[in-house]
């Protein structure tokens, strides 16, 4: 994946908040909306945008992936094409992995040449939120406050497919007040993998359970990352197994959606803080 | 057609196909010029030398430095001495001492570049054992509870600690192999600092490739036979020797 | 609960997740292995070295077939005998026939992985000749009639006292814990073996093409005593594990070393070029080499050539948090870990035979970064899930969700509505059983059998963006 250089500074980007984000957890999608205005960036949000196809993908079923990529490529790539917008950008490495590295892929297994060469024209502009703030924008410090100790999980397509570890934790590190302790075994999947989870969900749950319970030794109130598919995943072992730690996603914590402090779930949280998951409640 | 043949020709045939993700129809072998050098020791042969020491011992070995041949000699004879002392306090009895554990299992010892040595060590009392052929079952027998083994090398590397051992003539491969002990001499003629610069002087020789198909066995050894089957726990000598001593003299002043 | 390899794979998984012995060793142990490797790849220019030796390897398969003529003249020209194997029954067949030839009743053998691969101990014994294992690890498991679990430390699933039950049991060893003495005992025992045995077998780590050189790589030394002690010598070797020269072979040896245990150099690399000659002491009368197939050229061909790079070191297993919660015996193979969840299904006459291993995955990538010639194992398994769907061994249930899905998501106002229904539902339910969904039904009752679900939001994010535009009056 070869990233394109900026001449200068991107002013429009179009919003790719996957359908994750939009159906289950809109907080994080309208966090990192807001993160990216607050720095002068103008967000489009292509309403035609649905699903990007990686479940279809990791399960095996590449025309099922193809016919969903080639609709992301239609409603993302004229866009950039025409000039309208600078970027794409997604609060998600997972997303932006299957955009921006696995597209190509299955457009050269298909020898679709064409949309092939568009995947990766489009693979160049299209960034993970992190990644876009920190490598392109240069933003170190989000002006974010939040008390507590967090622990940061890097999710293993941001962390191993785009290479992005750095950036999060550079973001993590400007939030005034917040301490950022050690996650053992970070680096180690949460176990969730997709269709692994149902497919295989003793071992997948077995993973988690270790994940838990590092993040319990690690003594954050929360652990951050930046995908909320294994937020998902960790959230919903640590509440099944009743450890108090919750996941959060990182845009949630730089547009300062947790009110001041983060505190485990047991004890009720401000009501203002829960707004940004319930917004419309 | 054979099952030679079918397969030479399978592996054809796909290698053909047009599409295939892997390899790359086109690849070029790694060439000497680019190839790396793994491991890394500066300075001179005592430099080198001591780094030998320093990597033998991290690997369960052991190892003296000498300056000249006599010394040598004389710690060849001490150390096979303090082993047989070790090896009768072991067995806690009084009467502990046994013929065999004065046959030391060897290579011509003209070999180990140390004159006068089988004598001293005849005079001393040890009986140098040297079969001639280890499948004849007497000579085999004979072998099979020796517990000591000397050695020289073909070369050593100092950045690992590693030594090879040949296996032809009168070089019996059991002598660093079979024996609970294994004394190795190194003159520092032989030292390299890396594997990767014997094998380059070796090569540029124009010797290696002949070398190593009329060797019929060369073994690298870096340290004592070890294993860490029992959930993690080090263990030494488990088939090889469980002592490697290793005796490195400067044979380059004279 | 001990891991039956024979049972269904469901079955062979949940044995192993309800093993808390298991999940201690291996984890312990595969923890150790991965820090040492990381410290020993740190230690020199350990990206660098991996790039060499991929670069190495592709080029021996680009060039296979001349590299093996190359290897068998040289091997042929040292001395050896050289043999070609199609498959499993050719190969237990021509080791089988050595065997009897020279009347070996008794056969030693270092751990081999493509002797696993063709069952040649049960051959040999089912032809009358006992046959010992003599890696320590491998004589445990032989003494406990399992096979190896991990693909350099086979006895991995087994703690330190129930190693000691089996010493106890089968060998009359005295109650001891003590590593020491079990090792002596082992050594013992073993060492009557080698000086009895008339033929050993070993596998092969790599073969220098250019000399015509097997070589053998162990700590403990049974790799030097099976290739030197008995009258005959055999070595199994799969037809990818080749070198073109010295020089490569020393290089690829020192990846393998640090990347399997951390170590610079195992304590023993065995190199034979040829059978012993007039006036030479010890060493093997005759040295054989079988050459065996077994499914690579059927794997180079399917596409999964890549896979062909491996050479054996086991770093994939010790990085892969799958094969830390199950160990090795629940890949139901001769290979596990991510690596055996490749070649198991790429090696098979079909696929469809382990099409579980696939799935076995999370496809986190911890293993690609471990291996030290980047095999893309994720994009492997992936490329298996897809050849396992165009094969039809896929459930049918699931054809039909995915199908379903995405025509579903290929439509925004089928996209939305489902978006709606979801929430709504979802919301529902989740009132009912107190805030998150605690069950769903089937095929989602495998998330909810051990994770909470947070329910559907009441609003997406496209909602609160129209409405946002709406009031900034954009539209």
């Amino acid at each position: 994946m070869h990233k394109a250089s900026f001449q200068q500074r991107p002013k429009r980007v179009a919003l790719f908040v996957t359908c994750m984000v939009d159906m289950l957890y809109p907080g994080v999608g309208i966090a990192a909306c807001e993160l990216l205005e607050k720095n002068d960036i103008e967000v489009v949000f292509p309403e035609e945008q649905t699903c990007c196809g990686q479940p279809a993908f990791n399960a095996g079923y590449l025309n099922e992936a193809r016919k969903l990529a080639r609709r992301f490529l239609a409603v993302f790539a004229p866009l950039v094409e025409s000039g309208e917008v600078d970027a794409v950008v997604a609060p998600s490495g997972s997303c932006a992995t299957m955009t921006s590295h696995f597209f190509e892929v299955i457009f050269n297994e298909s020898r679709e040449t064409d949309l092939a060469h568009q995947a990766e024209r489009l693979a160049s502009v299209t960034f993970e939120l992190t990644e876009f703030l920190v490598d392109v924008l240069g933003i170190v410090d989000t002006g974010a406050q939040l008390q507590g100790k967090a622990a940061y999980h890097p999710c293993c397509h941001l962390y191993r497919e785009l290479g992005v570890d750095r950036q999060p934790r550079t973001l993590l590190d400007g939030v005034e007040g917040l301490e950022v302790v050690d996650l053992p075994h970070a680096d180690d999947c949460c176990g969730f993998g997709g269709l692994f989870a149902i497919k295989n969900s003793g071992i997948s749950a077995a993973m988690g359970r270790a994940k838990a319970s590092n993040a319990e030794q690690s003594g954050a109130d929360a652990i951050v990352l930046c995908d909320v598919s294994c937020m998902t995943h960790i959230n919903g072992i640590l509440s099944r197994e009743g450890i108090a730690c919750h996941a959060h996603h990182i845009a949630e914590i730089l547009n300062n959606h947790l009110g001041s402090t983060l505190r485990p779930p047991s004890q009720p949280a401000p009501a203002q803080a829960d707004h940004p998951r319930r917004w419309g409640d | 057609m054979t099952v030679r043949d079918t397969i030479l020709s399978r592996l054809r045939e796909a290698l053909q196909q047009p599409h295939l993700p892997f390899p790359p129809a086109h690849s070029e072998p790694l060439t000497h010029t680019e190839r790396m050098t793994v491991t890394h020791v500066d300075g001179d042969i005592w430099a080198q030398a001591h780094r030998f020491a320093q990597e033998l011992h991290a690997v369960k070995g052991s190892c003296e430095l000498l300056e000249t041949v006599t010394e040598a000699r004389l710690s060849v004879v001490s150390r096979l001495q303090l082993w047989l002392e070790e090896e009768q306090a072991a067995r806690k009895t009084a009467d502990a001492e046994r013929p065999e554990d004065w046959d030391v299992l060897c290579w011509p010892l003209d070999q180990l570049q140390i004159e006068g040595l089988p004598l001293i060590l005849e005079e001393v009392g040890f009986k140098l054992i040297q079969p001639t052929d280890l499948h004849d079952p007497e000579q085999r027998e004979r072998i099979r509870y020796v517990r000591a083994g000397i050695t020289t090398v073909e070369a050593a590397f100092a950045s690992t600690g590693s030594f090879v051992v040949g296996g032809r003539g009168p070089n019996a491969r059991a002598a660093s192999l079979t024996p609970f002990r294994h004394l190795v001499v190194i003159p520092f003629s032989r030292l390299y600092a890396t594997g990767e610069d014997w094998l380059a002087q070796m090569r540029h020789a124009g010797k290696l490739d002949a070398y190593l198909r009329h060797s019929r066995n060369l073994s690298i050894i870096t340290g004592a036979s070890k294993s860490a089957d029992l959930e993690g726990n080090l263990t030494t000598g488990v088939h090889g020797p469980k002592v490697v001593h290793a005796i490195l003299f400067d044979d380059l002043q004279q | 609960m001990q891991v039956d390899i024979h049972a269904p794979y469901k079955d062979r998984v949940n044995q192993a997740l309800s093993d808390p012995n298991l999940r201690v060793a291996v984890s312990k142990a595969t923890d150790r292995m991965t820090n040492a490797r990381l410290a020993s790849m740190g230690a020199v220019e350990g990206q660098l070295l991996r790039t060499q030796v991929r670069k190495m390897k592709e080029h021996v398969l680009s060039n296979w077939p001349d590299y093996l003529e190359q290897l068998e003249t040289n091997l042929t020209r040292n001395g050896c005998t050289v043999h070609w194997a199609g498959g499993i029954a050719d190969a237990q067949a021509i080791v089988k026939d050595i065997a009897l030839q020279n009347s070996a009743n008794l056969v030693v053998k270092a751990k081999s992985m493509a002797t696993e691969e063709i069952h040649l101990n049960h051959a040999l014994e089912q032809a009358g000749l006992r046959v010992v294992e003599t890696d320590l690890g491998e004589y445990i498991i032989q003494l406990a009639d399992e096979p190896p679990s991990h693909i350099v430390a086979p006895v991995i699933h087994k703690r330190l006292e129930e190693i000691a039950e089996v010493f106890q049991e089968k060998l009359d060893m005295p109650p001891t814990r003590e590593p020491t003495k079990m090792t002596s005992l082992a050594r013992a025992r073993l060492r009557e073996e080698f000086f009895a045995a008339g033929m050993g077998v070993s596998g092969c780590n790599f073969a220098i093409a250019e000399t015509g050189t097997i070589c053998i790589v162990t700590n403990e030394g049974n790799g030097r005593m099976v290739s030197s002690m008995p009258r005959v010598y055999v070595a199994v070797m799969g037809i990818e594990k080749l070198v073109p020269t010295v020089e490569d072979a020393f290089l690829q040896l020192q990846a393998l070393c640090r990347s399997a245990t951390g170590q610079q150099l195992t304590v023993y690399c065995s190199m034979t070029s040829g059978p012993r000659q007039q006036g030479d002491v010890d060493g093997p009368e005759q040295v054989h080499v079988v050459l065996l197939d077994n499914g690579r050229s059927r794997m180079l061909a399917r596409g999964y050539g890549e896979a062909l790079l491996c050479i054996r070191c086991g770093a994939c297993l010790n990085a892969c948090p799958v094969y830390q919660e199950i160990g090795g015996h629940a890949y139901g193979g001769t290979y596990n870990g991510p690596i055996g969840a490749v070649i198991s299904p790429a090696l098979a006459p079909e696929i469809a035979q382990f099409k579980e291993l696939p799935h076995a995955t999370s496809l986190c990538g911890a293993c690609r970064e471990a291996c030290p010639v980047k095999i893309d194992l994720p994009r492997l398994l992936l490329d298996l899930r897809s050849d396992l769907v165009q094969e039809g061994a896929s459930p049918k249930t699931e054809a039909w969700g995915i199908k379903s899905y995405a025509s579903l998501m290929n439509s925004r106002r089928m996209y939305e509505n489902l978006g709606k229904m979801a929430s709504i539902g979802s919301n529902l339910y989740a009132g009912m059983s107190g805030g998150n969904i605690k069950f769903m039904p089937p095929p989602l009752n495998g998330w909810t059998a051990y994770r909470d679900f947070a329910p559907f939001a009441p609003k997406s994010f496209r909602e609160w963006w129209r409405q946002r535009s709406k009031m900034r009056g954009q539209k």
